[in-house]
């Protein structure tokens, strides 16, 4: 893995934008030992459930898309029950294709229309306008989708 | 009697008919006699042909590698006779020298070739003599050796059905093909320029065997996909082709219009994963041109253009092709696909879905996209126009006639509608007849924006950014390690 000096200013510039605009549960860290990069923290909904996200940051970031998912609760579970992880790529759920581990991936951007002028804090809102959704999803039965637009590209 | 003399003899006969009075009689070529004789009108004439534009040629053709022959003179001459062998075509009515062919007929014929007078060959039904001649040496029946001595060559068939006369013409293709272009093109700057095209579907293809008509010397192909059936009805390539690699495909179409030309194949997906790969193709090019649907590839292309400082040129259809967009990018001298993207999000989404891969890419597997593809006479013109755009590039500042067109092609981005799309903002366009200014079907637009000076892409982001939160880009903390 070969990052550019954009990449790192970048990454160091969201770590920043992160903070300045009151996201501070969430950071980008650097791994030393591989020199990879990803950004985590808690997000903690209206109701005052946390839950764990994690973004992974690619290599070809910020032209490639991030993934985010929810490592914890897992199973994240839907109003029936069952496993969202196991919905795979749901436009009803707003998810992508879950993590091998079983972590559920939120559809922030979809990658035909994720571009390099989106930032993280913006991914991260995304993914705590998701939170506040699944939560109404579990309270309803309704779709997640009913309670989100969808993914608009204005970044 | 020669090629023009038949030509000139039967032009006469033609204007004979044409101003003949009606009735009575009808002029006709009579191939046995070769002569053209008056027939009555109602009498059956079985040794006559009615004669056509077509009869113009109407004798087979023997066609030969000059280059081919230049290269063998030495051995020709010395050894007296070397066997040739072609691809017949049209139950032997043209024989071209496989030398020549990038996808022969399927059927070969072989002959013998013989410096001076034909002497008996036994096993070659055909002979063909390579004998000095007094004619001029810019015709096509005539070979001009390496020692510059004038020869037409001659054919005798030794054995088999008498198959008729045959002709023998030399290609000697590089001078013929340049003469079409003298005049128009720079041919001597585009033989050495290389052109990387990035998806080889319909639009990308056509793009590709354009400029290798206009006599593009080196093209790099970058393209995952094979020809399917469905694809015939659109690419260039035939039904013949399907199953093969579309870069291959396209690679031979690029060697029928140019066989001078090199060409090297990747038959591989443009991603982040290869990355490396596609940035070593950019930095080799002179131009880029990229023909996917996919925004990705599309961002990634973009991104390694900027960095290299090589010019892109990147077309596409809208949905249903019922329109396209191109838009032209000189790193840090106009917007970049960045720039276009952020800028006008709604018209870089607006594409083709011509294939189930497209349709995947944007679909929930719980919400399926329609493939939904337009129609090749609707794809055309966008990739016509990008061919044209991309020859400017290419032309740069040497002389051209295509000069005066760069202050008409002078916008980032180009718009053409084929049809006033229901749902869409041109769907209550004006009638072509009845527009002046407005918005009609089948023109180009020539559209002017801003490049976005704090492009993360071509411009300063770092700076942009940092002074929209208020944050010192000098003085940003190092990020917090994990083990």
């Amino acid at each position: 893995m070969t990052w550019t000096m954009a990449q790192r200013e970048r990454l160091a510039l969201e770590h920043q934008i992160l903070h300045n605009q009151g996201f501070t549960q969430f950071s980008v860290y650097h791994y030393a030992a591989d020199d990879t990069y990803n950004a985590y923290g808690t997000a903690t909904t209206s109701s005052g459930r946390r839950y764990q996200l994690f973004c992974m940051i690619p290599s070809g970031y910020p032209t490639q898309r991030p993934s985010l998912y929810i490592t914890d609760p897992k199973p994240l579970l839907n109003y029936q029950g069952a496993a969202i992880s196991s919905l795979g790529v749901s436009h009803a759920m707003h998810t992508l294709e879950p993590h091998a581990a079983g972590w559920v991936q939120i559809c922030h951007w979809r990658a035909d229309r994720w571009h390099a002028g989106i930032v993280l804090q913006k991914v991260f809102l995304k993914a705590m306008l998701w939170l506040e959704a699944y939560e109404q999803h579990l309270a309803t039965g309704r779709d997640l989708a009913e309670f989100v637009r969808t993914m608009q590209e204005a970044a | 009697m020669s090629n023009g003399d038949q030509r000139s003899m039967i032009r006469d006969a033609m204007q004979a008919i044409a101003q003949r009075k009606p009735g009575k009689s009808k002029l006709v070529y009579d191939k046995t006699k070769r002569t053209i004789v008056a027939v009555s009108e109602g009498v059956s004439a079985p040794q006559a042909l009615n004669i056509t534009a077509d009869d113009a040629d109407m004798f087979g053709v023997v066609t030969l590698s000059s280059a081919w022959l230049r290269d063998k003179w030495p051995n020709l001459t010395t050894l007296g006779s070397l066997p040739v062998d072609f691809s017949s075509w049209d139950d032997g009515d043209a024989l071209t020298q496989l030398a020549l062919c990038v996808q022969g007929s399927g059927t070969r014929a072989s002959a013998m070739l013989v410096f001076g007078e034909q002497q008996a060959q036994p096993g070659y039904g055909l002979v063909i003599s390579i004998v000095p001649t007094d004619k001029p040496t810019h015709r096509p029946d005539v070979f001009v050796s390496p020692d510059n001595i004038a020869y037409r060559a001659q054919v005798t068939e030794v054995v088999g059905p008498a198959t008729g006369r045959r002709e023998v013409v030399f290609a000697d293709i590089e001078p013929q093909l340049d003469l079409r272009r003298a005049g128009i093109l720079e041919t001597t700057v585009l033989k050495d320029r290389t052109v990387l095209c990035v998806g080889l579907g319909t639009g990308g293809a056509h793009v590709a065997v354009e400029l290798a008509k206009s006599g593009v010397g080196h093209f790099l192909l970058v393209d995952r996909d094979r020809l399917s059936v469905g694809n015939v009805v659109r690419h260039p390539g035939g039904i013949s082709q399907v199953g093969r690699a579309k870069v291959n495909v396209t690679r031979d179409l690029i060697l029928e219009k140019n066989p001078n030309a090199l060409v090297d194949v990747h038959a591989t997906d443009v991603s982040f994963d290869n990355r490396d790969m596609i940035a070593g193709l950019v930095q080799a090019a002179d131009l880029v041109i990229c023909g996917t649907d996919n925004r990705q590839s599309k961002l990634l292309i973009n991104e390694l253009c900027v960095s290299a400082n090589k010019t892109a040129v990147y077309g596409g259809a809208f949905r249903r092709a019922y329109g396209g967009q191109i838009l032209r990018v000189r790193p840090k001298h106009s917007p970049c696909q960045q720039c276009f993207v952020s800028a006008l999000p709604e018209e870089a989404s607006d594409v083709e879905v011509s294939s189930q891969s497209d349709a995947d890419a944007i679909a929930y597997s719980d919400r399926p996209v329609a493939v939904e593809p337009g129609l090749s006479l609707d794809v055309l013109p966008i990739a016509t126009q990008l061919a044209k755009l991309a020859l400017l590039e290419l032309l740069a500042d040497k002389s051209s006639t295509l000069n005066v067109l760069k202050q008409d092609f002078d916008a980032p981005w180009y718009l053409w509608l084929n049809r006033p799309e229901r749902g869409t903002q041109y769907a209550d366009m004006p009638p072509l007849s009845s527009s002046r200014d407005e918005m009609t079907i089948n023109r180009w637009y020539g559209i002017y924006f801003e490049r976005d000076e704090q492009c993360p892409v071509c411009g300063d982001f770092l700076a942009g950014f940092a002074a929209a939160y208020g944050i010192d880009p000098s003085k940003l903390p190092a990020l917090p390690e994990k083990e």
